[in-house]
């Protein structure tokens, strides 16, 4: 049984604007102020997530609402336990798979099929599991001789491609992703929805941020309104939709 | 403000959440990375693979790189201290040798996890993998640099006997230091990207103050000060049984020292900010 356990969950990013990340303003803070508890850099922080709590079942297909900076990456980047949280706990059961960036990628110079195998591994997979899985990924990407070279050449269509077929290679009962996935192509992404379909049936869980709607009603059954960090509505995806809407057409 | 949302199917009653110590934390991190030796092991030797990618003579290149300049120096520096070419090309073949092992492990344990930012960003990994293969990678580059020697001590007539492996403990200690100062450094200059300028400085002036290609001798009454540094133990310990020479008294020493102080400080630096990085990368 996946689940995830958010409780009391706040991030702060620090941002390290030019002169905070050097080391003489470190040294020449600390020998004026004795005060540590005020930030002596005048470093801003930026309160990416703020005293969240959330419990996510198995079974459940979870759509991340929210305007640009609402916190959207950062909840699926705590919850894939890649940002430690500045205060409270994630506690998550389950195989975790994070498709969040692929202009990231992981290495450009590196070929199709190479990505395949260290994109795997990165995932926790041996090699020796993983060139079992890469017959079918290949077959999944449709990309053919296009494998054999660097990904440095790929469109953004066929990188999705590549990184989707990878990391969903093993079922992952936890499955967190991030707007990117709109890159693909329409046949992309109905081939997409249907590997999805499976998995989620096996009592797994599926968190999805973007900013198409409709990609959200299609794929997700429970939507979470996230606003500046806080959690502003949740529940059954129309409902939660049609709250944001509100607040959007507000707005405008 | 502080509102609890629960989703999804079954409501499961509340498991105690007691988070694991920071300690604990930064142990498992070591270990787990440690464990997932199929994973650094690909990393780094693809690196290397990378870095040659399209070359002909591919990593090759370092070994060549290498017998060039020590030849150069050899021949330049033999003249310049009126030195015995017998004597003096070995000892400077190993020299720079283990210097270059030395100083990359330094030098590019600086970038062990700004360089992965990529993979940091996107999957939860234990943090050491990085450093576990910065070290594998540079110790891949050594071996490849590492064939020089035997050519030369066989060219100049030094004995290789059992006595020569002894290098091979000395090399192990070097692995051990080089995985914290990954750490270490690698933690600084993602926090403080001033620093990896400054210890390429520092290890750049250590070449020149450590007896790599001149001998203490050469110091007279002050040679044994020179070779008391942590940087001269260091390549004491894998150069002298290459030469058949004893080791320097202090080497051993300073060493264990510069082992334990160094392992003690990562260690509590790490427990305290590993959770940081992936906000620094």
């Amino acid at each position: 049984m996946a689940f995830l356990r958010l409780r009391n969950v706040t991030v702060d990013f620090p941002i390290y604007q030019g002169t905070s990340r050097s080391l003489k303003k470190a040294i020449f803070a600390a020998s004026l102020q004795r005060n540590f508890a005020r930030d002596p850099v005048d470093r801003v922080t930026v309160r990416a997530l703020d005293n969240v709590s959330l419990d996510i079942e198995h079974g459940s297909r979870v759509a991340l609402i929210g305007s640009n900076g609402a916190g959207k990456s950062t909840l699926l980047k705590t919850l894939a336990g890649i940002y430690e949280p500045s205060h409270g706990t994630v506690h998550a059961q389950g195989s975790i798979s994070a498709l969040l960036n692929i202009s990231v990628g992981f290495n450009q110079e590196a070929t199709g099929l190479e990505n395949i195998m260290l994109r795997g591994m990165c995932m926790g997979i041996s090699p020796g599991e993983m060139r079992g899985y890469v017959t079918e990924i290949a077959e999944f990407t449709e990309l053919g001789p296009y494998l054999d070279m660097p990904i440095r050449t790929y469109s953004a269509g066929m990188s999705v491609r590549l990184a989707f077929a990878t990391s969903t290679c093993k079922r992952p009962e936890i499955l967190l992703m991030d707007e990117w996935l709109s890159a693909g192509d329409a046949s992309f992404l109905s081939k997409a929805q249907q590997r999805m379909a499976g998995f989620v049936d096996q009592s797994s869980i599926l968190v999805l941020a973007s900013h198409s709607l409709q990609l959200l009603e299609q794929w997700c059954d429970i939507g979470l309104f996230l606003h500046q960090g806080h959690i502003r509505a949740a529940g059954p995806i129309k409902n939660v939709i049609n709250e944001y809407q509100k607040t959007v057409d507000q707005a405008a | 403000m502080g509102e609890h949302i629960r989703l999804g199917a079954d409501v499961v009653d509340g498991e105690a959440l007691v988070p694991p110590t920071r300690v604990s934390l930064a142990w498992r991190d070591l270990a787990d990375g440690l464990g997932m030796f199929w994973l650094w092991s690909s990393l780094a030797f693809q690196d290397i693979r990378l870095r040659y990618r399209g070359s002909i003579l591919g990593p090759f290149w370092l070994t060549i790189t290498t017998a060039i300049m020590v030849t150069a120096m050899g021949l330049v520096y033999a003249e310049l201290f009126k030195m015995n070419m017998r004597q003096y090309f070995p000892y400077i073949a190993c020299g720079i040798v283990t210097w270059n092992f030395i100083n990359v492990l330094i030098v590019d344990g600086c970038d062990s996890f700004l360089s992965a930012s990529g993979v940091i960003q996107q999957v939860k990994l234990p943090f050491s993998v990085q450093v576990y293969r910065v070290v594998l990678r540079n110790l891949i580059v050594l071996l490849h640099n590492i064939v020089i020697i035997p050519v030369v001590l066989l060219l100049f007539g030094v004995p290789i006997g059992f006595y020569s492996l002894m290098f091979l403990p000395g090399l192990a200690v070097m692995v051990v230091n080089g995985v914290w100062m990954a750490i270490l450094f690698g933690m600084l200059s993602a926090r403080f990207r001033d620093i990896p300028p400054i210890i390429a400085s520092l290890v750049q002036i250590g070449f020149f103050i450590t007896p790599v290609f001149w001998s203490p001798e050469l110091l007279g009454r002050y040679g044994f000060y020179a070779t008391l540094s942590p940087f001269a133990s260091a390549l004491d310990v894998i150069r002298a049984p290459l030469l058949g020479h004893a080791y320097a008294i202090a080497s051993w020493p300073v060493l264990g020292v510069v082992t334990l102080a160094g392992w003690s400080i990562t260690f509590a630096m790490y427990a305290r900010f590993r959770g940081r990085l992936a906000y620094w990368v």
